[in-house]
């Protein structure tokens, strides 16, 4: 054939290296409302569920088992399910109708029910309903600090950094596994070093990740992974009962802590069962929120390419981004992991949460570039800092973040890299030398940093371990080479574990360590002049409008 | 879910009697806080600000002694940085009170699990995990949270957990 010369150059747009399918039910491979998808019901003899969507006792699987006992309110749920769909869909975005009135609703619901709700909107709809049904009044966002080499140094300055730019939340993770015990002390001690107040974790594996927040190197956990069909779950070395107890592990210990899923898990582990991706992350929802958990961090997350390649698919993510809201839990949500070779796609990806605020728009915007990011790229990096800026400022919508200078930037880079090099100096670690300490003042990614002798910290790593080193002895450290105010954050960090305020729905801390929450800051959303306004939060905006480079007319020569 | 529920009331109002009578066992090392009986509500959240003199470590350390001053003596321990039983019951208060009863569950249990060391508790969660344990492993680990840590809410859990793995398959050898 010969070509179509415009047909020829549209293939050349980045948007055509993406992946798209066409709707293949039986793999999964639907984002909502699949032909296989059970119709909502619920059947309840003598306090126990007899039938649950379509499916009797006898045939629940664990999930079932588990969402049946301690998911739903069973005292309404009969009434509930027999409720028009459409009808709930509508109060949803009724500003008229207040969030803990949904609540009561959608508490009782079964996982059909809640997917069957959500279908009924399209995407400015679910936007809508997202603005009010997100627990916390004042959205804000989460950030990855990682680096390939797991240079520590870098991921300290990296950390004080995003901390600076209004991230609350950060989050590293290892290229190699035995790094854990360094990234989690640097990216918590980078971050102290900026702003009080900042969570920070560090994703590994289940059981070693609640071990460094044990040892007081981290203050919260997320990469709690939870699936919606119980082949992928016992693939992911877990159950729901094992899950729900380690949901409690965590706040045995004053730890926060979210439940993780998200729409293309269960494609991808080739155990779909036939069921369209919102159907089992409704699933996923409800087993969060019967184990009670505050919170999820969901929206295709790291399988966002599945959903992405699909029709619906990422308006069914918004969806599902908003199931978890109107069940009551803190959403994370996502726009993490990079699904798009085309900015304008990737900018689509976000724009619904972007809008509507969400506990957290992305559960990992990258705060370093994306040769960085070890959790494989994010959706946005720090080389989009200036285009989000613009955008909030454009839209006046709060992302999250907010512009800095680059002098503050160079200062607070250099005091985190010198509080971590004290630090290892301090526990006998590998040296951090002054070349280092420099480099991660001005790097911007790591091929700017010196080499480390990386078996040696390895080793350092697990003789911490072994020698069982805790957050007490960073406040130590700290203390010992003069970084007072650095230890008092890092010991205020571990003091709040003691309280466990942080442990409420969607908290975060302010930096004067003031807890901010669903509890004392709930989303008050009744339609205009109601709710969170970035206007009337004078102090943030001002950050945004205050662009450093926008051209400012009493200082322009004329 | 009403038994769970009858359970938790138990419970509870166990270690209020307990709190009331000044009794200690092994596990409640914290010192029982004068006479707060009233159930919170989120009125009283944050804790930390709010009411303080409600906070303390597992020791009996009050927030105030938790400072820079006492780290650099040794005074304060990575033991003394984690919450109580109590402090998680008062959370769980507020949570339900805020309409979550979900969570108050959960510190239930969290609660439970204060007494009991890292290792042990990381252990017992990789005994939950599919394909580790018989029901007969499970069930021992139930009689130990009853009778060693006094943790009966765990204890069920694990009972159920083992009901159910071997209904649905997931006890060591089923794979």
């Amino acid at each position: 054939m010969k070509r179509q010369q415009r047909f020829a150059e549209l293939e050349k747009r980045p948007v055509h290296l993406d992946g798209f399918v066409k709707e293949w039910p039986e793999e999964g491979f639907i984002a909502m409302m699949g032909p296989n998808d059970p119709k909502p019901s619920i059947k309840i003899e003598n306090g126990v569920v007899t039938e649950l969507d379509g499916k009797k006792r006898d045939d629940f699987d664990l999930i079932d088992l588990y969402i049946a006992k301690y998911g739903i309110d069973l005292e309404h749920a009969e009434e509930v399910v027999k409720m028009d769909s459409v009808k709930i869909a509508n109060m949803l975005c009724d500003p008229n109708v207040g969030r803990q009135e949904i609540v009561k609703i959608t508490s009782a619901c079964t996982p059909a029910k809640l997917e069957e709700i959500v279908s009924k909107l399209n995407f400015a709809e679910m936007i809508m309903a997202a603005q009010k049904m997100r627990p916390r009044r004042t959205p804000a966002t989460q950030g990855h600090v990682t680096n390939i080499r797991d240079n520590p140094v870098q991921i300290a300055a990296d950390a004080a950094d995003a901390a600076l730019r209004g991230f609350p939340e950060q989050e590293t993770t290892t290229a190699i596994a035995r790094y854990a015990p360094l990234n989690a002390i640097a990216i918590t001690t980078g971050a102290q070093s900026a702003r009080p107040g900042v969570l920070t974790q560090c994703s590994v594996e289940e059981a070693a990740e609640l071990s460094l927040g044990m040892r007081g190197f981290t203050a919260y956990a997320e990469t709690i992974s939870v699936y919606g069909t119980d082949s992928v779950f016992t693939d992911g070395d877990d159950t729901p009962w094992s899950k729900g107890f380690l949901a409690s592990c965590y706040a045995s210990r004053g730890l926060k802590m979210r439940f993780t899923s998200g729409s293309g898990s269960e494609v991808m582990m080739g155990h779909a069962e036939g069921k369209s991706m919102l159907y089992l992350e409704c699933r996923c929802i409800l087993l969060t929120k019967a184990s009670g958990v505050q919170g999820l961090q969901n929206g295709g997350v790291s399988c966002i390419g599945i959903p992405g390649s699909v029709p619906s698919g990422i308006r069914s993510v918004l969806g599902e981004n908003l199931v978890c809201m109107m069940v009551d839990l803190e959403c994370a949500s996502a726009n993490d992991q990079a699904f798009s070779h085309s900015d304008m796609r990737r900018t689509e990806r976000m724009i619904g949460q972007f809008i509507a605020g969400t506990d957290y728009i992305s559960s990992g915007y990258s705060t370093t570039p994306n040769y960085d990011n070890t959790f494989a790229g994010s959706n946005a990096d720090a080389h989009d800092y200036d285009d989000y800026y613009v955008w909030e400022r454009d839209l006046a919508v709060n992302g999250g973040l907010h512009p800095v200078e680059e002098e503050d930037i160079i200062k607070a880079r250099n005091y985190a890299a010198k509080a971590i090099q004290a630090v290892f100096e301090d526990l006998g670690l590998p040296k951090i030398t002054d070349e280092e300490v420099e480099a991660a003042t001005y790097a911007d990614t790591s091929k700017d940093m010196p080499d480390r002798d990386m078996v040696a910290d390895m080793k350092g790593a697990q003789d911490l371990l072994d020698r069982g080193v805790t957050g007490v002895d960073v406040v130590k450290a700290l203390y010992n080479h003069g970084f007072t105010d650095v230890a008092k954050s890092y010991l205020n960090l571990l003091q709040q574990r003691l309280a466990g305020d942080f442990l409420q729905t969607s908290a975060i801390f302010d930096e004067n360590w003031n807890v901010i929450s669903a509890i004392n800051d709930s989303n008050d959303y009744k339609g205009p002049g109601t709710g969170y306004r970035l206007w009337e939060d004078t102090d943030e905006w001002e950050r945004i409008k205050d662009l450093p480079f926008a051209v400012d007319g009493k200082n322009a020569k004329l | 879910m009403a038994e769970m529920d009858d359970l938790v009331k138990k419970i509870m109002a166990q270690m209020q009697q307990e709190q009331t009578s000044g009794q200690t066992d092994k596990q409640r090392t914290a010192t029982p806080t004068a006479s707060q009986q009233k159930t919170l509500n989120t009125s009283d959240y944050p804790l930390f600000s709010k009411h303080p003199e409600m906070i303390k470590s597992p020791s009996g350390k009050g927030l105030d002694e938790i400072n820079l001053d006492n780290v650099m003596k040794g005074n304060v321990k990575a033991d003394d940085l984690r919450i109580t039983r109590e402090t998680l019951q008062r959370q769980g208060e507020i949570a339900k009170a805020a309409g979550r009863p979900a969570i108050q569950k959960n510190f239930a249990r969290a609660a439970e699990l204060t007494a009991i060391p890292d290792d042990k508790i990381l252990a017992m969660y990789g005994a939950l995990r599919p394909y580790r344990s018989s029901k007969q492993d499970l069930e021992d680990i139930a009689q130990e949270l009853e009778d060693e840590y006094n943790a009966p809410i765990c204890a069920s859990w694990f009972r159920e957990a083992a009901k159910y793995y071997e209904s649905r398959k997931k006890l060591k050898g089923d794979n």
